[in-house]
């Protein structure tokens, strides 16, 4: 299996490379560096976090030169990647303020849980079981169905929104809501947010959404 | 590289149809003319020989073939009435904690080597059973009931076998009751299909034919029979020999029954 070093602008390598290993069930495990630029030492630290793991590290690809060539010079079989670029497949740098948004592709499946500092746009549902939680706001561009947890160390002004919110439990700092029980309007973006202590869902204001 | 088919039949949770599914696709697709083994993986629990009405006729298992001593073709044992099926047990229930994922893949190695496809039963549960079967795998089908703690159990897995790249997943709804579905006592195909996001290999409906045959160790494919989980299972190989047959809908089963019964009343000479 290919383990696929994360996108630049969201995480650091280091900091993701223990999730992506204990993951990893294969014991052969290719190395996808996708954009990084990864010297020697880098790679030494990454092959010995690999087979300290238990596994075996496989053919490893890269889309810049000097990770390829630096893979190659330390005896491991490299090669340049031709998959595309996460520049074309993902949104302008420039309009997305990366460091205060995590953007993630994909549907998080029942027993996912995905947990960050920053706001969360998700592309794609939450489905029953599981869970999705950021310190700030949790933003789902589509279906609500499992545990959205926003503000969740204390920020009573986060909000959680979703083209459909139909949460199992919403959470909003210390706040807890079960998610209403009838069909939402079809069509229509829901928001919910603290309202003197209690969650309230409405209509996602999109004035709000504008930089503030 | 092998064209092989490796599939892993999986689930979740637990006595939903995995073991039942793997006996009658396996007889359907060595029917169909395909070279096909089934590797029970589910050793702790091993019934698939039970199904397939081979249990007196192990004598090895994949571990002493791994361990060298007995060749593959010792081990294989080949189905009565249907000579391109064999069966192949992964392990012997005492030896729970032998396997590793490494010892699957080679297992399923020296499968490929002779068989069109290879089909696993998988244990349920997440842990390592399912992650030493889901390692050998290329392809999974995916089964669930119509019930929520199924589809539950089945997105996970489904979320586990994405991250380790086995391609496609496929669905099979199993033990489907026409009747509670348009009472809306039970999940609609779509509900199920709309929270799993995949493609539908195919629908089992609930029959009592399965239990039947599953007592008599003599699967539902292997004869003629018209049941409606023979046709499904005949259909589902079909399916997955690339054949284009069209998916039972269960709202019609339910009007063509509807419809017999009115014949049979009509006919009826009172
Ligand atoms: N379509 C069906 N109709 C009726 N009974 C079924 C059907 N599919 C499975 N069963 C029954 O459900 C039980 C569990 O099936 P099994 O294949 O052993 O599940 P698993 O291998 O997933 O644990 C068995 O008793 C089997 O006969
Ligand atoms: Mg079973």
């Amino acid at each position: 299996m290919t383990l696929r070093l994360p996108d630049q602008r969201l995480d650091h390598w280091r900091d993701r490379l223990p999730d992506l290993l204990s993951r990893c069930s294969q014991p052969i495990v290719d190395l996808d560096c996708g954009d990084w630029t990864l010297n020697c030492n880098d790679l030494a630290d990454l092959c010995a976090a690999v087979t300290e793991a238990g596994h075996q590290l496989g053919r490893i690809t890269g889309r810049v030169p000097e990770t390829v060539v630096s893979a190659s010079a330390l005896g491991l079989d490299a090669s340049r990647s031709n998959t595309p670029s996460n520049r074309e497949l993902q949104p302008n740098p420039v309009t997305t303020p990366a460091s205060h948004l995590l953007f993630h592709n994909g549907t998080l499946r029942s027993g996912d849980h995905l947990q960050s500092e920053r706001t969360i746009l998700l592309y794609g549902d939450v489905n029953p079981g599981a869970r999705i939680s950021s310190t700030a706001d949790v933003l789902v561009w589509g279906r609500l169905r499992g545990v959205a947890h926003a503000g969740c160390e204390g920020s009573t002004t986060a909000k959680i929104v979703a083209l459909q919110l139909r949460p199992l439990q919403l959470r909003i700092a210390e706040a807890v809501a079960r998610g209403p029980e009838d069909l939402p309007q079809a069509g229509l973006a829901e928001q919910a947010t603290l309202k003197d202590g209690v969650i309230a869902i409405e209509p996602a204001d999109i004035q709000s959404f504008q930089k503030r | 590289m092998s064209t092989t088919r490796t599939i892993l039949i999986c689930s979740g949770k637990g006595g939903v149809g995995k073991t039942t599914t793997t006996a009658n696709l396996g007889i359907a697709l060595a029917r169909q003319g395909a070279k096909t083994v089934v590797l029970d993986a589910d050793f702790g629990l091993r019934n698939l020989d039970l199904l397939l009405g081979l249990e007196n006729r192990i004598v090895y298992t994949a571990q002493e073939v791994l361990a060298e001593t007995c060749r593959l073709e010792q081990a294989l044992v080949k189905h009565k009435q249907e000579p391109n099926l064999a069966l192949l047990p992964a392990g012997n229930p005492r030896m729970l904690e032998w396997l590793k994922p490494k010892d699957m893949q080679a297992i399923v190695a020296l499968l490929e080597r002779q068989f069109d496809y290879v089909l696993i039963d998988c244990p349920a549960g997440i842990e390592d059973g399912f992650k030493n079967a889901a390692a050998a795998a290329r392809e999974a089908v995916v089964i669930t009931t119509p019930e929520v703690a199924a589809v539950r159990d089945a997105d996970r897995v489904i979320g586990l076998l994405n991250t380790q790249g086995v391609q496609p997943v496929q669905l099979v709804l199993n033990r489907v009751r026409p009747k509670m579905m348009s009472n809306q006592e039970m999940l609609s195909v779509d509900d199920v299909t709309d929270i799993l996001a995949l493609p539908l290999l195919g629908l089992v409906f609930e029959d009592e034919q399965v239990i039947v045959s599953t007592n008599r160790g003599e699967p539902l494919t292997l004869s003629d029979s018209s049941s409606p989980a023979a046709q499904a299972y005949g259909n589902i190989a079909q399916r997955l020999q690339g054949e284009d047959v069209p998916l039972m809908d269960p709202s019609q089963a339910r009007r063509g029954l509807r419809a017999k019964m009115r014949k049979l009343m009509q006919t009826r000479i009172f």
